[in-house]
């Protein structure tokens, strides 16, 4: 070997081995930037401490908590590992497991995350997940407060008594007026997608209901913000075959 | 995390201000403890008992929008009136106190479930404390009806409600890729994305480059107006650019939740005139 084609050979083996040098340097900073808690950056002004403990007390912590139905998400510490996870099934809707669209039908005991409440949670988590200034978080008396108006505290969605309901099993039309104060699902095809309405004697359509993702594991009533009145000769559409859905009575003043 | 880095860069580099986050610039709010429902972004008084207002935080409280539309059932091609009234979460009192967002006290958008038609306007407040619009739904079948707004003292509200118009519905939209550039009242508008490919649950920059470059406005505040609504019309988002300058060149960041198609409206304001373009952008999940 000449001289000339050494020199070459050492250079072309000290290039690549810089090359995989920087190649795994560069690796291991993407590894530490995204797994490693004090190499996140920070690109958010949201934090945990000020907004999203406020979010997750009012729609979370009620089953995720210490003694609730699921593991812990009431501390920083025990939210900061699941941030990506928590991105993905807020965003997929499939947390909280309110199971129908906002917007179609207004409940009373709506757990569904609104549009600001799911920028404010994926600028966090896309933003580095920061916790905030201690003085920003709500006291221990407000949190549990939050809780406890938590439509999920203590099970409450599933502590109705569907008694005096109407039990619809596909379309139904009513025989007699009815004023409608929820609607209880049953059996209805999990990860389906379908809207059930109200179609009135006189031509009017209200949207009732749709279910998006509903879980039988989460099964819940879902109550109107006010009832709703239905005379004789409404038809309810848009129940799938198979399935059943309790007509849930207002109670009588 | 090359899009946060990327981001920030951008952040440093320009001196532009990103669009607010829900409650970025809430800061204090002020509230009567005898009546939650009293607020104010300012110190002061409670109107109602005369206590004290106290700083606070502002919790995220979703309030309650009615909407009603007379006549009854709504006609296609027939003049309606919408009606907006808001309620307070507290004690479902009737909200007539509203920060102007965008030079606007509420924002309304209408969107056709076949994604046809697209609707941005301003109910008007009435001395009946509801917001009024009137409007003649071209067609039959679903719409969602997204109204933008900010009670005082609370936080921003973007609440969607679905009416129908009874009759032969069309049927529901089946969105294919369309970044073709788009001419529009005096302006072309095209639009680049990166990645190329929008993956679900990662912020998505939209970059959109006008010609001709000049004679850009401001349109209700902002250099332009997003809505973005999933083919299902289930996510119905409403941004504002991320960077922009005035320049040919506006860039919006947009998270889009699922892995859907959605419809994207843009609106861009030049030498007076509001200039309306949409595209269709396929979102994939990450790694299919």
């Amino acid at each position: 070997m000449e001289i000339g084609d050494w020199t070459a050979k050492v250079r072309r083996n000290a290039e690549i081995s810089l090359f995989r040098f920087a190649l795994l340097s560069v690796v291991a900073l993407v590894f530490l930037s995204s797994s490693a808690e004090p190499h996140d950056i920070i690109t958010t002004p949201v934090t945990w401490n000020r907004e999203i403990s406020r979010i997750f007390y009012s729609r979370c912590v009620a089953c995720h908590r210490e003694g609730g139905s699921a593991f812990s998400m009431a501390e920083y510490k025990e939210t900061f590992p699941w941030r990506t996870a928590i991105k993905e099934e807020v965003l997929e809707r499939r947390m909280p497991p309110w199971g129908a669209v906002k917007g179609f039908g207004d409940f009373s005991n709506d757990q569904a995350l609104t549009p600001e409440q799911l920028e404010l949670l994926t600028s966090w988590a896309q933003g580095g997940s920061p916790e905030g200034e201690a003085k920003d978080l709500a006291s221990k008396d407000k949190l549990d407060e939050m809780i406890k108006e938590s439509a999920w505290y203590e099970k409450k969605p599933h502590a109705l008594d569907p008694a005096g309901g109407i039990v619809a099993k596909g379309d139904l039309k009513l025989t007699k007026g009815f004023v409608l104060d929820g609607l209880l699902p049953r059996n209805v095809p999990e990860d389906g997608s379908f809207q059930i309405i109200a179609e009135l004697p006189d031509g009017r359509i209200e949207p009732l209901l749709w279910l998006d993702g509903y879980k039988q594991q989460f099964a819940h009533a879902f109550l109107f913000r006010d009832p709703i009145e239905l005379p004789a000769g409404t038809t309810i559409t848009g129940i799938p075959k198979g399935s059943t859905i309790t007509l849930l009575p207002a109670p009588k003043k | 995390m090359r899009v946060a880095l990327s981001s920030l860069i951008f952040a440093l580099l320009i001196q532009q201000t990103p669009a607010p986050l829900p409650s970025q610039n809430a800061g204090d709010v002020y509230i009567c403890p005898m009546d939650p429902d009293v607020r104010s972004n300012s110190p002061g008084k409670c109107a109602r008992c005369g206590m004290a207002l106290v700083a606070g935080l502002p919790d995220p409280v979703e309030y309650h929008l009615d909407l009603n539309v007379l006549p009854k059932p709504i006609k296609p091609g027939q003049p309606a009136n919408l009606a907006f009234e808001v309620h307070d979460p507290w004690k479902n009192r009737t909200v007539t106190n509203f920060q102007v967002v965008h030079e606007k006290l509420f924002h309304m958008f209408v969107v056709s479930q076949d994604l046809e038609v697209f609707l941005h306007n301003h109910p008007t407040l009435g001395a009946d404390g509801k917001f009024h619009y009137d409007y003649v739904f071209p067609k039959a079948g679903m719409y969602r009806v997204l109204g933008d707004f900010y009670p005082d003292g609370a936080t921003p509200q973007l609440i969607a409600k679905t009416l129908y118009v009874p009759g032969p519905a069309p049927k529901p939209a089946a969105l294919a890729r369309d970044y073709a550039t788009k001419d529009t009242e005096n302006m072309s508008v095209e639009l680049v994305t990166e990645p190329q490919q929008p993956i679900s649950g990662s912020t998505t920059q939209m970059i959109f480059k006008i010609k001709p470059g000049d004679g850009l406005e401001k349109y209700l505040g902002a250099w332009g107006h997003m809505l973005v609504a999933s083919s299902d019309l289930i996510d119905m988002i409403h941004e504002h650019p991320f960077i922009a300058d005035g320049g040919p060149q506006v860039q919006f960041n947009v998270t889009f939740p699922r892995a859907k198609s959605y419809r994207v409206w843009v609106q861009f304001q030049r030498k007076g005139v509001v200039n309306t373009a949409h595209f269709d952008v396929p979102v994939k999940e990450l790694g299919r």
